[in-house]
């Protein structure tokens, strides 16, 4: 029984239960980082879930679908951008006007597309990368087969989020591109007067974050379930906040913070077999990743430090 | 004669009901220092801000070497080789000294950042203009002095053939402004010409080869620092002639009001901002604490009026604890607390002034019995105070945001006075205000003293400390090192300690003259 | 004491309607701009638009229908513009009102025994409570250590449906296919309007209704005539100044999100009480969530709040018809919602729209 439960399964289960929460936060790090608070990443990541469902039945390609999702979090993230930056409305009323624009337009479209509420039809999804067989007896069976499932096994967007997380991460404390981002969030004003557009900056800031959850979202549809299903999310991207806050507004950190929450859902499914032995109803396994992410946000915020300006409209002059 | 480095032309720019520059007309040559003197509001900043392209003007031109521009932006500025250091630095405090300089000028190769060379081209700038620093410092960590040295290398790092100071000296201490002195005076030997502003008459005495002076937005006086002195720079300045000192009467020390023993207090990073203070302040006297920003003086006002614990140590007003109290507790007790940020501290900006003048008695009768709030009393009290404070408003109902500068301070103050307290801490009160404000803070200050009550005042202005203070203690690196009575000290030696004794490497013995005025 | 005007000299009554301006000109946008989505999609939003008036006013029993939707959403926006006013965010409104819900459910079968109305006042009091204590949590630590309410009245509000999910499908489980509670008896639930009030025409609307208008005028009544009101708004504004003025900021805090929790709750309590009398696991529609929308169009005034959610109540209402007659689906309800957010929100939009508005700096003097 312990054995089903400690096994490269369980480890590869929270790589895979990771990538979207881990997506969405390298988004809300950046955002964040230029100084824009983005509490939409939920609903970026539903719309991008939605949209590449759509773009993959209409074109029979799970990549453009990926790629539909991809634009379609950044559009709403332009929205966004253009409330919190131009309007310098409060970013946390936009981001929760946006969670609700979603979530009625996924429903609204999905009743006009395919005629009912609930669950689409299944799409293709994109397969796992990697394809080798090795060896399946002898000495080294047991260690390919570790290697494999923990390695090897994983759909090109569960790479994607480890590969960024790394890039960018050593971007943002290398790169002139990074210096600039930090900039941003920390002291507008002062990126302003050395001549950094602050405006572009942050919008661009933004509709990363967007195309990110997008992303995020292409994974739950294309990569994980197959299809989309109204409200999906549940609270993903709420989750991916507090990974950023946990990672301490860093992908490297966010990376990792979103592991910890992959590995709780993970533990949560496998653990639906103890249900056996211990007579204790699902939904208490399902609340699992909510209660932990109270318990990070408990035990962290206070000694991680947010880019100072963050949350603040910038006004020229 | 060579066309000037930089000309500007009847320079206007208006903001909704105030006329902030009035068709200002000045022009710069290479290798001069001329100081734009004139009061907080006279238009100075608003001027090198359109200079510096951080805003556009209403009318009139801006010339660079005899050509017109157009400065859209401080990029444009730069680019034309105008750098600009600022009142409030435009530093990024997480980030290192070099990363600061470098910033929107980075050395790359391919995108990537190229430390080691970003980092010679500090220290080779530093050598040049002997402005020592460490460039992989942490701008947090640096002291006032050395973050402005750190601006100012960023506006050279760019070139910069104008370079305007905006208040340079307003958080520096007598040996760091000869310091800066020194530099700016080497940085016009090696061509560059330097915009001094300032609202100090000494400084542009000392250091200005020319002084513009402002007022309400226009130039009302222009001359060369050989031909006039601190008197008729004042005169330009005020429009009158001014008088330096206010009439005080002597002080009748009476009961121990505040007795403050030991005290240890400390910051937002765990570190001890005071450390073992002690003093007396005693009934109709006024205390100073002077000393430069960040020395620990914010710590103590916030525990003495209970917005921040206490480490060791203990307070007692009259006799009565108060060390561990909450703010409510000061309040009670008859603390009252200006505050050093009105913004922030003082008033609640989008309330009324009706609602600001009851923060802090909001609980208390007559305003308010068992909860409800007694709305009738409350503007009955606010009318008179308005009234008393001569604040100049349409009405109670305003919101403070509407107010001036010196207007909310008269807020803060009737709020704070008509407590009728046992101890006042006014903490900078007179920053950011024009003369008549000045003088009106002071004469209540003052006021309090001769009825009798306590005063605790903090204050980095010298001029203020030796106009008000019965007393004055020294702070430095969160100790009282020294203690002088009124008149004793020159600011000289009040500057000596306020840096422990010494510091800086041009420091002078006390006594010895600065520049040309003594 | 005005909550925006500088201007003091023109009269009360062109204020008030300066200040609505914006609300109306930002639902008649979101509206219009509903009608393009409605077009592109290929409907006629013409007919959307009449179906849904006659849905939420075409009749005595449509308009008690849209008071009746109106009413938890009154709740849950007056929970929300609290908290806004204190500056805080409780997007956590749907977990606290079903847990609100929750207690009501197995308090009616436990109270029955009581006379009324004891029964029914407990059942309202302990509903408050219970969302008062679903907020406390969350309320501690944003006062204690800064957490963001957004993150974590977001985590109670699953940790709350998934607590409800396992007592309705478990323990408080009525028998048969359908994973309710057991029914009130009739002693436990709110009587409906028409019923008490014999002259009005028959229709679901509750009692709730006024339990809802009376609260809105009591908070009303607090945060301008209350210390406690006082200090929640000082906090909302300024908490540094709040600070220096011997509020705790604090306390402030955890009582203000415990008073929307407790209002959130209510919203719960009332519409098991009044609609469903049992408890099943779908039971809100969204109410926390559209209650954000009402506070914001009501710009966080209590009164407003009534106005507001008889608009979103009409909404509703009237999607059901506009689905029936017209073919739209009601789900586009939520996307004029999220438009009413945004351009109330985007004040700026709005009032270019009206005009440049006055505002007039007073001079410098002194």
């Amino acid at each position: 029984m312990l054995a089903d439960i400690i096994s490269p399964d369980l480890f590869a289960s929270a790589i895979r239960m990771a990538t979207p929460i881990a997506l969405a936060a390298i988004g809300g790090t950046i955002c964040e980082r230029a100084g824009v608070v983005n509490i939409a990443l939920e609903g970026m990541m539903l719309f991008g879930a939605f949209m590449g469902v759509i773009g993959a039945m209409f074109t029979g390609s799970a990549w453009i679908g990926v790629l539909t999702a991809v634009v379609a979090g950044a559009a709403l993230a332009l929205v966004h951008a253009f409330a919190s930056i131009t309007l310098r409305t409060d970013q946390v009323v936009s981001g929760t006007a946006i969670n609700i624009l979603a979530l009625g337009l996924t429903g609204f479209l999905m009743e006009v597309i395919f005629g009912h509420p609930g669950t689409t039809d299944p799409v293709t999804r994109l397969g796992p990368v990697f394809d080798f067989s090795g060896p399946q007896e002898g000495m080294f069976a047991t260690a390919w087969r570790w290697f494999d499932v923990a390695v090897m096994s994983y759909t090109p967007l569960v790479y994607v989020a480890i590969l960024l997380a790394i890039a960018s991460h050593w971007a943002l404390f290398n790169t002139r591109w990074g210096l600039r981002l930090r900039a941003l969030g920390e002291h507008p004003r002062a990126a302003d007067t050395v001549g950094i557009n602050v405006i572009r900056g942050r919008y661009s800031a933004v509709i990363a974050s967007g195309a990110l959850a997008g992303m995020a979202g292409a994974n739950l549809t294309l990569e994980q379930t197959g299809s989309f299903t109204e409200g999906m999310t549940n609270a993903r991207g709420f989750i991916a906040l507090a990974a950023n806050i946990f990672g301490r507004w860093t992908p490297g950190g966010s990376y990792g913070a979103s592991l910890l929450f992959g590995f709780a859902d993970a533990l949560q499914i496998k653990m639906q077999l103890l249900r056996e032995i211990i007579k204790v109803p699902s939904q208490f396994f399902l609340m699992i990743p909510y209660v932990l992410t109270v318990v990070v946000l408990a035990g962290v915020v206070g000694r991680a430090v947010a880019p100072a300006a963050i949350g603040k409209p910038y006004e020229k002059g | 004669m060579a066309s000037p480095l930089l000309e500007v032309r009847g320079l206007t720019k208006r903001f909704p009901g105030v006329l902030a520059c009035d068709r200002v007309s000045l022009s710069l040559s290479p290798g001069e220092i001329v100081a734009l003197l004139g009061e907080n509001g006279a238009g100075k900043s608003t001027l090198v801000n359109m200079v510096y392209g951080l805003l556009t003007p209403d009318e009139g031109s801006i010339h660079v070497d005899g050509s017109e521009v157009h400065i859209r932006s401080p990029r444009h500025a730069i680019e034309l080789g105008i750098g600009m250091v600022h009142q409030h630095f435009m530093l990024l405090n997480p980030f290192t000294v070099t990363e600061n300089i470098v910033l929107g000028n980075e050395p790359t190769r391919a995108g990537v950042i190229d430390f080691k060379a970003a980092r010679d081209s500090v220290r080779e700038l530093s050598r040049r203009y002997g402005l020592t620093i460490d460039p992989d410092s942490v701008v947090r960590d640096l002291p006032v002095g050395l973050q402005q040295r750190a601006e100012i290398l960023k506006a050279l790092h760019r070139k910069a053939r104008v370079l305007i100071l905006d208040e340079p000296t307003a958080v520096l201490t007598p040996q760091e402004v000869r310091e800066l002195f020194v530099v700016v005076r080497s940085l016009v030997a090696d061509g560059l010409s330097v915009v001094f502003i300032t609202h100090k008459l000494e400084e542009v005495m000392s250091v200005a080869d020319r002084v513009v002076v402002m007022r309400d937005g226009a130039v009302v006086g222009e001359t060369r620092t050989l031909e006039t002195d601190t008197a008729g720079l004042a005169r330009m300045m005020v429009g009158r002639d001014v008088v330096f000192r206010v009439e005080k009467h002597p002080s009748k020390c009476g009961e121990t009001v505040l007795d403050v023993r030991d005290l240890t207090v400390l910051d937002e990073r765990k570190l001890e901002a005071v450390k073992g203070v002690s003093f007396q302040v005693c009934a109709g006297e006024i205390v100073a604490v002077a000393g430069v920003s960040g020395n620990g003086q914010a710590e103590l006002a916030e525990a003495i009026t209970g917005l921040r614990k206490v480490a060791s140590g203990t307070i007692a007003l009259k006799g009565h604890d108060i060390t561990h109290g909450t703010a409510r507790e000061a309040i009670e007790a008859g603390v009252s607390h200006v505050p050093e940020d009105r913004h922030r501290r003082g008033l609640v900006l989008e309330f009324d002034l009706m609602e600001n003048m009851i923060l802090g008695d909001h609980r208390s009768a007559p305003y308010s019995k068992r909860g409800v709030i007694d709305h009738a009393a409350v503007r009955d009290m606010s009318t008179k105070r308005i009234a008393a404070y001569d604040v100049r408003t349409p009405s109670e109902r305003v919101r403070a945001s509407a107010l001036s500068g010196g207007n909310q301070q008269k807020v803060v103050l009737a709020r704070e006075l008509g407590r009728d307290p046992e101890l006042l801490v006014a903490a900078q009160p007179t920053r950011g205000l024009d003369v008549g404000a000045i003088e009106f803070v002071h004469s209540q200050i003052l006021a309090e003293r001769d009825r009798g009550k306590a005063v605790l005042l903090i204050s980095l202005e010298l001029e203020e400390v030796q106009t008000l203070a019965d007393r004055i203690l020294l702070m430095f690196e969160g100790r009282i090192v020294k203690e002088y009575l009124a008149g004793e000290a020159s600011d000289e030696e009040l500057g000596y300690h306020m840096t422990g004794g010494g510091g800086g490497k041009l420091a002078m013995e006390p006594g010895e003259a600065v520049g040309a005025d003594a | 004491m005005p909550e925006s005007a500088v201007e003091v000299s023109e009269n009360p009554l062109a204020r008030m309607l300066r200040e609505l301006a914006v609300p109306v000109v930002s639902v008649m946008l979101a509206l219009g701009i509903g009608s393009l989505v409605m077009l592109v999609a290929g409907y006629d939003p013409l007919a959307a638009f009449a179906a849904m008036f006659k849905g939420a006013f075409g009749g005595g029993r449509q308009i008690g229908e849209t008071l009746l939707r109106a009413t938890p959403l009154m709740f849950t926006g007056l929970a929300v513009a609290y908290g806004f006013r204190a500056g805080l965010f409780n997007i956590g409104a749907e977990g606290q009102l079903f847990l609100g819900g929750l207690s009501a459910a197995w308090l009616g079968l436990v109270l029955a025994g009581l006379p009324q109305p004891f029964n029914i006042i407990m059942m309202l009091v302990a509903g408050a409570a219970i969302g008062a204590a679903w907020a406390f949590v969350p309320a501690l630590l944003k006062a204690k250590v800064g957490a963001h309410e957004v993150i974590t009245t977001m985590m109670f509000t699953y940790i709350g449906k998934y607590i409800v999910s396992w007592l309705v499908t478990g323990p408080l489980r009525a028998p048969g296919q359908i994973p309710q509670t057991v029914q009130l008896p009739a002693e436990s639930t709110l009587p409906r309007m028409h019923e008490v009030f014999g002259f009005l025409a028959v229709s679901r609307v509750h009692f709730g209704f006024v339990v809802a208008v009376v609260l809105a005028l009591f908070i009303w009544w607090v945060l301008k005539y209350t210390t406690l009101g006082y200090e929640s708004r000082a906090v909302g504004y300024n908490p540094w100044a709040s600070e220096t003025g011997g509020i705790s900021v604090s306390a402030t805090t955890i009582k203000a999100l415990c008073i929307s929790g407790a209002l959130a709750g209510l919203a719960g309590v009332t519409e098991v009480m009044g609609v469903h009398h049992r408890l099943f696991d779908q039971f809100s529609a969204g109410f926390g969530f559209t209650g954000i929308a009402v506070a914001l169009l009501a710009k966080n005034n209590p009164i407003g709040v009534i106005v507001a959610a008889i608009l979103f109540g009409a909404l509703s209402a009237g999607s059901g018809t506009m689905q029936l007659e017209a073919e739209v689906p009601a789900k586009v309800i939520f996307i004029i919602q999220a438009l009413i957010i945004f351009l109330v929100a985007a004040e700026q939009l709005a009032r270019w729209i009206i005009g440049r508005t006055r505002r007039v700096r007073v001079e410098h003097a002194g």
